[in-house]
């Protein structure tokens, strides 16, 4: 189950505006990574990249070991990208849940077990037979995260996870992040400043001046002599 | 008084021209929708130089005069024409296809824009959830169902009603060709009201029965 991503010269523009390159990013099993960086800076087209939702201009995306399917797709299964504002499909909360599973073929009764551990999951239990779009912004974002945590995603994409959210909400998704990230998840959070759901991140990741920079480790002490980082803490 | 009579007491040749209205109708909305609404979605999603300029030409097909369909029609269909081999002109077939060719630009546009009217990330997320392209297309239909169910109406409500094709290549043969709109014109110029007030009353009644679901569908699939 061990994913690995890689991406060497990437280059992204809308007509003639270059938005960013990357010349290489890692990214390795049970990392956590949080991708700063302006509004505008390119954070959620990067992250579209790297789920095969966007194509680059240049350069590719490679997750390793490739899925076996019979069609070939940019988009791995064990990728998923959750939006800043979650779209919600018609019908209720377990209908929404279950989306994912319906699509690979499991039985009836295992779709509905599993939903039923999302649902405990994301504490959404009692909104199962709601209709999903009368949620609240705090509990769409648990939804959609139910919704992806159902499919035991390797690398799971966070745009902007607390963006318009309360502190209550805030520490709900924290929670959950905390929970994909002790079960061995790879998480990248993009925000463009601190919170409780960045704070879970070991390396940071800096999109300006139309690149892509690593700011260093988190968790590591020496690291606090950089100037990279200084300069990011300042700001 | 008279028309009503003849709705109720069963009247042969009033229910057989009400049968050619159907039949011809739904075949050709059935052979219709899945393509037309295939070529909606694509307009609406793949950016393709010049898509534009496909988009104006349907709405400009949708606004073309029936009777100028099916002068087009019979030209083509008609013995001198390129396809007057085939032998179809005054049949079922012809008026099928002129009516097909009436209400596919119409489920072109309005499915174009019930598509135009979801979100990109509903396709971003079926896709990230694993969904195969298809499988998306499929999401995409369900979630756009009520604008769909509205495009499908309108298009069914153009080729009904409409008499001007149907005269040109269907010949109005009684039992065979003869429907609503154009039993209502040859009535009518006879003289002979009752017929064309029965087959009236049927086309309004229509109108209220397909508006009146559309309506209560919506109404109970509302949006925030
Ligand atoms: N499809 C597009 N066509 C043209 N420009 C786009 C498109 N998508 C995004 N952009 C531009 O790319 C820039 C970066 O957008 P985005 O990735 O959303 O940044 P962030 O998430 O960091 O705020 C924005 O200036 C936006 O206008
Ligand atoms: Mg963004």
């Amino acid at each position: 189950m061990s994913l690995e991503l890689n991406v060497d010269n990437l280059v992204k523009s809308f007509g003639q505006r270059k938005l960013f390159h990357v010349d290489q990013l890692r990214v390795g099993e049970g990392e956590s990574l949080h991708l700063s960086g302006e509004n505008g800076s390119g954070k959620t087209t990067l992250m579209k990249i790297l789920a095969g939702l966007e194509r680059p201009c240049s350069g590719r995306v490679m997750v390793t070991p490739k899925a076996r399917r019979w069609w070939s797709d940019r988009i791995h299964p064990q990728v998923i990208y959750l939006h800043q504002t979650p779209y919600i499909f018609s019908g209720d909360v377990r209908d929404n849940v279950a989306y994912g599973l319906r699509l690979r073929s499991y039985s009836r009764r295992d779709v509905k077990l599993k939903v039923q551990q999302a649902l405990a999951w994301a504490r959404l239990e009692h909104l199962a037979e709601q209709p999903a779009y009368a949620l609240s912004g705090g509990e769409k974002q648990r939804l959609a995260l139910a919704r992806a945590w159902i499919l035991a995603p390797s690398l799971l994409l966070l745009d902007e996870p607390t963006a318009n959210l309360d502190q209550h909400s805030v520490r709900a998704v924290s929670e959950l992040v905390t929970q994909l990230l002790d079960k061995g998840t790879t998480v990248m959070v993009s925000s463009h400043q601190k919170n409780a759901v960045t704070d879970l991140c070991g390396r940071r990741l800096h999109l300006e001046n139309l690149a892509l920079q690593e700011l260093g480790n988190a968790f590591s002490n020496e690291l606090n002599n950089e100037p990279e980082l200084k300069y990011y803490v300042q700001h | 008084m008279a028309a009503l009579d003849l709705l109720f007491s069963g009247d042969a040749e009033l229910w057989s021209i009400i049968w050619v209205s159907f039949r011809v109708s739904i075949t050709a909305i059935l052979l219709s929708l899945v393509p037309a609404i295939a070529v909606g979605f694509m307009l609406a999603m793949i950016d393709f130089p010049g898509r534009w300029m496909v988009i104006a030409l349907f709405n400009a097909l949708m606004a073309i005069p029936t009777v100028v369909v099916g002068l087009t029609l019979y030209l083509l269909l008609s013995r001198s024409g390129p396809f007057g081999e085939m032998h179809l002109l005054f049949s079922q077939p012809a008026m099928v296809i002129g009516q097909v060719l009436l209400c596919v630009p119409v489920l072109v546009c309005m499915s174009h824009s019930a598509f135009q009217g979801l979100d990109r990330r509903a396709w971003e997320t079926a896709r990230t959830l694993g969904a195969h392209c298809s499988r998306a297309a499929i999401t995409m239909v369900c979630e756009a169902r009520f604008a769909l169910l509205a495009a499908v109406l309108a298009g069914f409500s153009r080729i009904i009603s409409e008499v001007g094709c149907s005269m040109m290549v269907g010949g109005n043969i009684l039992s065979y060709t003869r429907n609503i709109p154009t039993a209502i014109a040859l009535e009518t110029s006879k003289g002979e009201f009752a017929q064309g007030v029965a087959l009236g009353l049927v086309l309004l009644l229509l109108a209220l029965v397909l508006n009146f679901t559309l309506a209560s569908v919506r109404g109970k699939g509302q949006l925030v």
